[in-house]
């Protein structure tokens, strides 16, 4: 277990440097122990830990919209997406203060079963081409996630 | 006596006015001459025709708020009908007041009358008021019973249902060795698990069961694990209260005000941490909302719609609470409750 947990940092963090982004994160859904909740398990150049204490719902947030719909989302400008008081929705948004974010779905066996968030604190940094090498990669499987099944369809 | 009718005449702050037969202003007192446009005054003294149709707005029938059908001012109306009735003035610099008015004959031989007038305004806001207030306790009373209803039916029915739902599918895995129906069956489960853990947050955030069933600290303690849980936020809560009871009215209204205060440091206080406090102080039960995040400046534009605060004052008024709210840029938000209670029941003997 320990091993595949190093791994997934490890990934995230060479992710980072890869993209050239401010902050990656992984969300995976957790073990039948722990009710099968969605999580941000791992994450590279965050500002703190409370977005890992959150509890991720299907459809809503960042993660709970990829998560229910399995498309990517990119959001160039985060102020002109979101109005300021319904940042709240968004926790990661907010307190990694980010300013643009791309996430995509991680599939397994036909279901979304993660998403891989990337973040930059500045506005425009994301473009849609890092969005496509993000799904490239998520294509190429993550750690023990083949997800290759599931772009060729 | 006379001296006394002419002083009252002079110096009574009902406007008081005079007419002959013909509707003919004979006299004004002072405080009629200051609610009346100067012209009609004027036209008024004049005996001009319809000189108070200008400034008169109409009055209040059996049928309608403002109508000039079978007018106070014509003959052949009766007078034991305008002994007191209401009527709307066009007044000097404040617009259309209503007032108490008299209209009667003191002198039938010439056929005088007197027309007294008394403000109504500060009658009519005080009766809005007290209005308001009741109708916001009922709006109130019907959106808990609402809510309690739909939280109860969505936790003894749907997730109910549901369980039992996930409970055969975890004996479907022992049926069968099939590695891609175990699969399959595996992540429907995982997806059930997240639903019906779904419909209890839902359930849970209508209306907490915990809150009628055990009181004031449980229903707080599992709320702030679930603020924790949906953003993150740390809730520091010290509480001295323990199973004791208070008055159901009492219980919502501070379960409800720390629940908007908390989501007010979630959505604009920017801080990692909540401090929540409930303390029974002699005859006041008191709760303290504290952060440590952005503030803000009292009557600035608000980022919400600045409607909470508002109505966590209305909520905390119907059970005679007192709301202060104190607040610093850069220096954080504390909002405190304190309300009166009276005979309190122990020991989660509450109905």
């Amino acid at each position: 277990m320990m091993e595949i947990k190093f791994n997934y940092q490890n990934e995230a963090d060479r992710l980072r440097e890869k993209l050239g982004c401010d902050l990656v994160a992984i969300a995976l859904v957790e073990t039948a122990e722990q009710q099968f909740v969605l999580k941000w398990q791992y994450a590279s150049g965050n500002l703190n830990d409370r977005f890992k204490r959150i509890v991720l719902q299907s459809g809503r947030g960042v993660a709970g919209l990829v998560f229910k719909t399995g498309k990517p989302l990119l959001l160039p400008s985060v102020g002109e997406f979101i109005k300021k008081d319904g940042l709240f929705s968004y926790p990661i948004i907010m307190s990694e203060k980010l300013q643009s974010v791309a996430a995509v779905p991680l599939w397994n066996k036909g279901r979304v079963a993660g998403v891989l968030l990337c973040g930059c604190r500045k506005e425009h940094e994301i473009t849609d081409e890092l969005l496509q090498m993000m799904l490239k990669t998520a294509g190429e499987g993550i750690g023990n996630l083949d997800g290759k099944e599931l772009m060729a369809l | 006596m006379v001296d006394m009718l002419i002083k009252m005449f002079e110096n009574s702050t009902d406007a008081i006015f005079f007419f002959d037969a013909n509707g003919k202003a004979l006299a004004l007192n002072p405080a009629a001459e200051q609610i009346i446009d100067k012209d009609v005054v004027t036209q008024l003294r004049q005996g001009e025709f319809q000189a108070m149709c200008q400034a008169c707005r109409g009055y209040t029938s059996d049928t309608e708020l403002q109508t000039c059908l079978s007018c106070y001012f014509s003959h052949n109306s009766d007078p034991e009908d305008f002994s007191s009735f209401q009527v709307y003035l066009e007044t000097e610099g404040k617009g259309v007041l209503p007032y108490a008015a008299t209209f009667h004959t003191i002198d039938p031989e010439n056929g005088v009358r007197v027309f007294m007038l008394r403000d109504l305004t500060k009658q009519f806001k005080t009766q809005e008021r007290l209005y308001e207030n009741k109708m916001m306790k009922h709006v109130i009373e019907a959106q808990e019973n609402e809510q309690k209803r739909i939280s109860r039916e969505l936790h003894d029915s749907v997730a109910q249902e549901l369980l039992s739902a996930v409970v055969d599918l975890r004996v479907v895995k022992y049926m069968t060795q099939d590695q891609d129906v175990l699969d399959k069956v595996r992540q429907t489960e995982a997806t059930m698990t997240r639903l019906l853990d779904d419909i209890r947050n839902l359930s849970v955030e209508l209306r907490p069961a915990a809150l009628d069933d055990f009181g004031l600290e449980a229903a707080f303690r599992s709320h702030f694990k679930r603020v924790e849980q949906s953003y993150g936020l740390e809730v520091e809560f010290k509480s001295d209260i323990g199973t004791r009871r208070f008055g159901n009215e009492i219980e919502t209204v501070v379960y409800r005000i720390c629940q908007e205060a908390v989501l007010n440091a979630v959505k604009y206080a920017q801080v990692d941490s909540v401090k929540v406090t409930l303390t029974v102080e002699t005859q006041f039960l008191k709760l303290r909302v504290e952060d440590k995040g952005a503030g803000f400046e009292k009557g600035d534009d608000p980022i919400g719609t600045g409607l909470g605060l508002h109505g966590m004052r209305e909520r905390a008024e119907l059970v005679h609470g007192d709301l202060t709210v104190q607040t610093k840029i850069g220096k954080g938000t504390a909002v405190q409750l304190s309300i009166p209670i009276g005979q309190d029941r122990t020991g989660g003997k509450a109905k």
